[in-house]
């Protein structure tokens, strides 16, 4: 008891110390004596818009390392790029005044606005252009692969001009800049750790950007503790244009858990919610007074990918037996309301998408037919079709067991398996590994169907998650890299219409709905474009945020 | 002399018990499914990209070698690099360790005081209505996980009455002390900022009490279920028939030695509290270590899960130490046997 008094006093001394210490004068220069001014009545400061939203963490904001939904919503506020996503799936001019491309389209140069500032106040040039790419290129993780294998190097020609050789003609290449996010490049090379594995340049300030940005774009980063939230405030020299209520501060706050998403709705200490809340979640969210649910496609597409050289999926037949099996209606029904079944193989909204594709639909007479076609129509009690969807999804097993029911109504078994993202990745980079039909939601990298049908269908992409159909297929691989290589829009997107025929008609797909992305938003305050249908349909543009106005809380 | 002998004893036994614990979590590390460096690098990176990570981390080495390289560096406090933030891993420690701690040390507060308080009640007045009112609340306590009290108290406190701040250690719009100790309701103290220490203090209330609860209950069971034993020993009657007053009687004789089991499961259930606290501080948006820890084996990243168990194995090792070192306090038989104490 001797003890316990003793702690108490101590417990009470420290409290009495900062009690003191907090009433205690600060240590202050010696006042000068000043003429007697007349002070003007003060005004409270304007309270700051504060646009919240919540997202899946973590979330980098090294250009070359951040590439998922959080790291590019980030991304878009804080750097700047060449070019710039539109609502209409095209690019407007950002950084980039003007740009020519040579007769050969291997070669692009780029003329440069003047006067645009970092946010530490120098001006960005060509050589920060060039840096950006080569050390994006360099490092090979993040949104390098959108331009690994396209462009070979990146020179600044002059302080405004700036070139890139590409390996091959690309009719990607123009759009794809939208995801080269201009740095520093003093500051980086300022900050950089030495030893590192990149060589003399060290750690190529990865360390540095991993909680500082060095980009021009209208937010810059304010405070980033780790795993609770970044916080950005806004730029006041940015050379583009704020709305008229664009957010004094962004806060991207790392939660998607339900209770704590709808506390923070309902106290409206939050904005806009992620994307990961279930259908159940957002309904709760909608009855909030002054919080709706917005919802907009965008370019994702929920696919059962069928590997087509594995008994018994590689048979056309079984594959289009399966097709016709599945229940799309009651499918589309398990989504939020206004999901569409996927025309095709890339997602409706995507420029080059070809509305007049054959659709399959549950057609139970049509899929026995096909069955009895297939070569193991006498032997289906041999086989039964692995399904692996993913377990970080939880909601994909409502599909995979709709699936399993409606096979069984033809005689196809089904074994439905619950896998980890990463074993799926790894098992989909080998083809005796891949299961027969992996579930997956595969987005577009641009708005363009030829950016999907290469990771979808290509052989290049074969080895990779976006692809467990393993075609392996010369004559259609050239017609993408044909397609690709196209300059011209209108001529590459009717190659793009007949690549789409082909690959329906050869059935490596089930493919499911065109995403729908949902999230609750305060729309009593917040005038958010994407929920009034203007939306820049490319991943994390979405949160763009000078274009979104706040007037509340 | 002995007591120092006991302190170095348990010291070595500890080091052998990290060793192992070392070893164990790193091969269990290492056999998880899943290429760690292509988690790392991300789905779509080139191969070379995944090449050059795994050469880096050693990921090509044999076990045992990349088991030396790793002890070697963790023994200058170096755990590498963090996968997922791409940060020295002991940086990141510095940063979330405190708040789980200052986050458990409260719960532990909560659990020790109020658990001991509400046992003796039930105790005292054993058999009766209050006693009948406190056992039955207790079974609840035990049987609710944390986080159930954690969903509770946000949506009660935080949404529907809005009294308590529902995310994080402090409010966006108060300062943040500059770091000492890393445990903001000292460093504010200590800086003299006291919006700061009761901002710090108001976040800690629902998180700390949810991840109380069921150690407080836990403790009020253990602390009432000693004293009724207790209660009904000789030397309780000898002393009553004394005519020692009843709260003497409590006080000095009831209370210290009902106390050694429950000292005993108050440590366990801290050291426990500091590692299970994720869902809590997922719940509240904490940003603590056993949240760190648990991002950390959701996506792989070795340095990170090691470091963080690693931490978690010290923690117990000093709660048992001190855990001891009370309980021979409190009971002399326990002080006083050869070769334990003095």
């Amino acid at each position: 008891m001797k003890s316990l008094r003793v702690l108490s006093a101590m417990v009470v001394a420290v409290l009495i110390v900062g009690l003191v210490a907090a009433c205690a004068p600060a240590a202050t220069p010696p006042p000068v004596e000043a003429p007697p001014t007349e002070v003007p009545p003060t005004e409270p400061p304007p309270k700051k818009r504060v646009l919240g939203v919540t997202f899946s963490w973590p979330t980098w904001i090294d250009p070359a390392v951040g590439s998922d939904f959080s790291s590019t919503s980030s991304l878009c506020n804080l750097y700047d790029s060449l070019v710039f996503p539109n609502t209409a799936g095209g690019v407007d001019p950002q950084v980039a005044e003007s740009w020519e491309a040579s007769d050969d389209g291997l070669t692009w140069t780029f003329h440069l606005k003047k006067g645009i500032k970092f946010h530490n106040g120098s001006e960005l040039t060509a050589s920060d252009v060039a840096f950006s790419m080569n050390r994006l290129l360099e490092i090979g993780e993040g949104l390098a692969y959108v331009f690994l294998g396209v462009v070979e190097r990146a020179t600044a020609l002059d302080d405004y001009t700036v070139e890139f050789k590409l390996v091959e003609p690309s009719g990607l290449f123009l759009i794809s800049l939208i995801r080269l996010y201009i740095a520093d490049e003093q500051e980086v090379m300022d900050n950089i750790v030495t030893p590192g594995p990149y060589g003399d340049k060290g750690d190529y300030g990865k360390e540095y950007l991993m909680t500082h940005d060095t980009g021009s774009g209208p937010y810059k980063v304010k405070e980033f503790p780790l795993e609770e939230y970044l916080l950005m405030e806004k730029y006041e020299d940015w050379f583009g244009t704020f709305a008229p209520n664009a957010p004094d501060e962004v806060r991207f706050i790392a939660t998607t858990e339900a209770a704590t998403v709808r506390t923070l709705m309902s106290r409206q200490e939050l904005e806009i919610t992620d994307q990961w809340q279930t259908i159940e979640a957002l309904n709760a969210l909608g009855e909030i007074e002054g919080v709706d649910v917005a919802a907009f496609p965008v370019l994702t597409e929920f696919y059962y990918m069928i590997h087509t050289k594995k008994p018994p999926t590689d048979d056309v037949h079984f594959r289009r037996a399966m097709a016709y099996a599945f229940d799309y209606d009651a499918a589309v029904a398990l989504e939020w309301p206004g999901t569409q079944q996927s025309r095709g193989p890339v997602p409706a909204i995507t420029a080059g998408h070809n509305a007049d594709v054959f659709v399959f639909q549950r057609d139970l007479d049509k899929a026995r037919e096909e069955l009895a076609l297939s070569a193991y129509a006498d032997k289906l009690d041999e086989y039964s079709v692995e399904v692996h969807w993913i377990t970080e999804v939880p909601a994909e097993e409502k599909w995979a067991l709709l699936f399993q029911a409606n096979m069984a109504e033809i005689g196809i078994d089904v074994d439905i398996v619950g896998t980890p993202w990463m074993s799926v990745v790894e098992e989909t980079a080998s083809q005796e590994a891949s299961p027969h039909i992996v579930t997956i939601y595969v987005s577009a990298d641009f708005p363009e169907a030829g950016s999907l049908l290469k990771v979808r269908y290509h052989s290049d992409a074969a080895p990779t998650w976006s692809q467990n159909e393993w075609l392996l297929d010369p004559a259609l691989d050239a017609k993408i890299d044909d397609a690709l290589l196209t300059v011209d829009p209108d001529e590459r997107y009717a190659k793009y219409k007949d690549l789409q025929d082909e690959i329906v008609d050869l059935c490596p797909s089930i493919f499911l709905y065109d995403q729908v992305q949902k999230h609750g938003y305060q729309s009593a305050y917040v005038d958010w474009p994407a929920a009034r249908g203007e939306v820049i349909p490319v991943m994390g543009y979405t949160m763009f945020a000078p274009v979104i106005g706040v007037t509340g809380p | 002399m002995s007591f120092i002998a006991f302190i170095v004893r348990r010291l070595v036994h500890s080091i052998f018990v990290l060793l192992g614990l070392s070893v164990v979590i790193f091969i269990i590390s290492r056999i998880m499914p899943g290429d760690p460096a292509r988690m790392a690098v991300g789905a779509r990176a080139p191969q070379w990209a995944v090449d050059n990570l795994r050469e880096q981390m050693h990921l090509e080495d044999p076990l045992y070698a990349q088991y030396y390289y790793w002890l070697r560096d963790a023994l200058h406090g170096d755990f590498g690099i963090s996968l997922v933030t791409r940060r020295r891993v002991a940086d990141d420690i510095k940063e979330v360790f405190p708040a789980t701690l200052e986050l458990t040390l409260f719960a532990g507060i909560i659990m020790g005081g109020a658990g001991i308080g509400l046992g003796t009640l039930s105790a005292w007045h054993k058999d009766k209505w209050i006693d009948n009112v406190l056992r039955v609340v207790s079974y609840l306590g035990v049987v609710t996980p944390s986080f159930v009290f954690a969903i509770l108290f946000l949506l009660l406190f935080g949404m529907s009455l809005k009294w308590m701040p529902t995310m994080g250690r402090i409010s966006a719009d108060v300062s943040r002390p500059s770091s000492v100790t890393g445990l903001l309701i000292i460093d504010s103290l200590l800086a003299g900022n006291l919006r700061a220490f009761f901002d710090a203090l108001w976040h800690l209330i629902l998180p700390g009490i949810a991840l109380a609860m069921s150690g407080l209950a836990q403790e009020a069971r253990i602390t009432r279920s000693t004293m009724s034993d207790n209660l009904t020993k000789d030397y309780i009657a000898s002393a009553r028939s004394l005519g020692i007053p009843e709260k003497v009687i409590m006080r000095k004789f009831l209370l210290k030695p009902s106390l050694i089991p429950t000292v005993s499961i108050l440590g366990l259930d801290f050291a426990g509290t500091m590692s299970s606290a994720f869902l809590v501080e997922f719940i509240f948006n904490w940003p603590g270590m056993s949240r760190y820890g648990i991002n950390a084996m959701l996506r792989k990243d070795l340095n990170a899960i090691a470091a963080v168990i690693m931490i978690l194995g010290v923690v117990f090792i000093i709660v048992n130490i001190a855990v001891d070192l009370v309980i021979a306090q409190l009971d002399p038989r326990i002080r006083l046997a050869p070769g334990r104490g003095e």
